[in-house]
């Protein structure tokens, strides 16, 4: 078996964005957003299960995600869910996406002139 | 706890993880191993090939450590400022410790012993199980081991952070040094109207018996607070050795 390959340079930001997005519709715990990512990407994006957890870590500590712990089924896990500072974040993330990749569509479509990033 | 988090423990403590988000990080990275693990098992593996498929799926230990050792803020201040924790803030609660216990035997002074001069040298009159004795025998106490307490502080937050000896040591021999070299002094007549008056001094000593005898003192107080910490790091080079 093989280890997942990750592109960090392309991938930065990109863990977050996601996170963001799936603790927006319901609060989760690791495992559960690993799989959820993993599932509504089918598999092309592809963050290393262990490394999600300092990026939940560092968004909880910025204000935008907070957590409880909540036993279920006798296993105690750590519910994530998103914050109004999340929401701002998740925003401003998506925004800037989009905008990255209706530019990288335009390059790819043979346009001359894009407009700069915010 | 397996040996791979107990690997990835010691790397994120002498990175300078703080222990509270060590402690946070394992537990939820146990939590997703056992997942991991379950859901290879209903996938008809057998439990050793899930076990190892699971730590594959986990991530390279060395990748998560780095993903934590890269968000700074997760850094204890034993790593961003080590002077601040081994040299001031020792000094500063060892300050701390000393006022209080003047101020016990200043008070002590003015309920106990009124007609005293100073609350030195004058005994007091009963048995001596007398509460008057024991107060000044447990603030006495109380003097004498602060330093020692403080020092003890010192190694744990260091043995407990794996922060490197240097800074440890600077802040036990500041602190032996303090312990060594004060003196207390009371005076009734020092201030107007007998109020009482306690005051510390630092020195060294003027004549060579007593810098012999401070620095002696300094040495006991070293051995004393350093000797625990001496010892945990021997036990862990020998544990990591073997």
């Amino acid at each position: 078996m093989t280890a997942r390959e990750t592109n960090p340079n392309f991938m930065n930001g990109v863990p977050e964005l996601l996170i963001l997005r799936l603790l927006q519709q319901e609060e989760m715990y690791g495992y559960e957003i690993v799989q959820a990512i993993r599932s509504r990407t089918d598999a092309v994006i592809a963050v290393g299960e262990g490394v999600v957890y300092p990026v939940l870590h560092g968004l909880e500590r910025d204000g935008a995600l907070k957590s409880r712990r909540k036993t279920v089924n006798g296993r105690s896990r750590i519910y994530y869910s998103v914050t109004a500072i999340g929401s701002h974040r998740l925003a401003d993330l998506s925004e800037t996406w989009t905008n990255l990749a209706s530019a990288i569509q335009k390059m790819l479509a043979g346009g001359q002139h894009v407009e700069a990033i915010p | 706890m397996s040996k791979p988090f107990h690997e990835l423990r010691e790397h994120l403590l002498r990175a300078g993880v703080a222990p509270r988000h060590v402690r946070r990080y394992l537990t939820e990275l146990a939590d997703h191993l056992a997942d991991l693990r379950a859901e290879e098992e209903r996938a008809g593996r057998s439990r050793a090939d899930a076990e190892s498929a699971a730590f594959v799926r986990l991530g390279k230990m060395d990748d998560l450590a780095k993903a934590m050792i890269e968000q700074r803020q997760f850094q204890s201040w034993c790593a961003r400022a080590p002077w601040a924790i081994f040299s001031l803030a020792p000094v500063l609660l060892l300050a701390v410790a000393w006022f209080v216990a003047l101020f016990l035997l200043w008070s002590g002074w003015q309920i106990f012993l009124p007609g005293a001069d100073t609350p030195f040298g004058s005994a007091v009159h009963g048995p001596i199980y007398r509460f008057e004795n024991i107060y000044f025998q447990a603030d006495k106490f109380y003097y004498f081991a602060a330093p020692i307490l403080v020092g003890w502080g010192i190694a744990l937050v260091a043995a407990r952070q794996r922060v490197k000896a240097i800074w440890p040591v600077v802040g036990l021999v500041l602190v032996a040094l303090m312990g060594a070299m004060n003196q207390v002094r009371a005076s009734r007549t020092a201030v107007p109207d007998g109020f009482g008056h306690v005051r510390m001094d630092f020195a060294i000593g003027s004549s060579a018996p007593e810098i012999y005898f401070h620095l002696l003192h300094a040495l006991i107080l070293l051995t004393i607070t350093a000797l625990p910490y001496l010892i945990w790091r021997l036990q862990k080079a020998y544990s990591f050795s073997a």
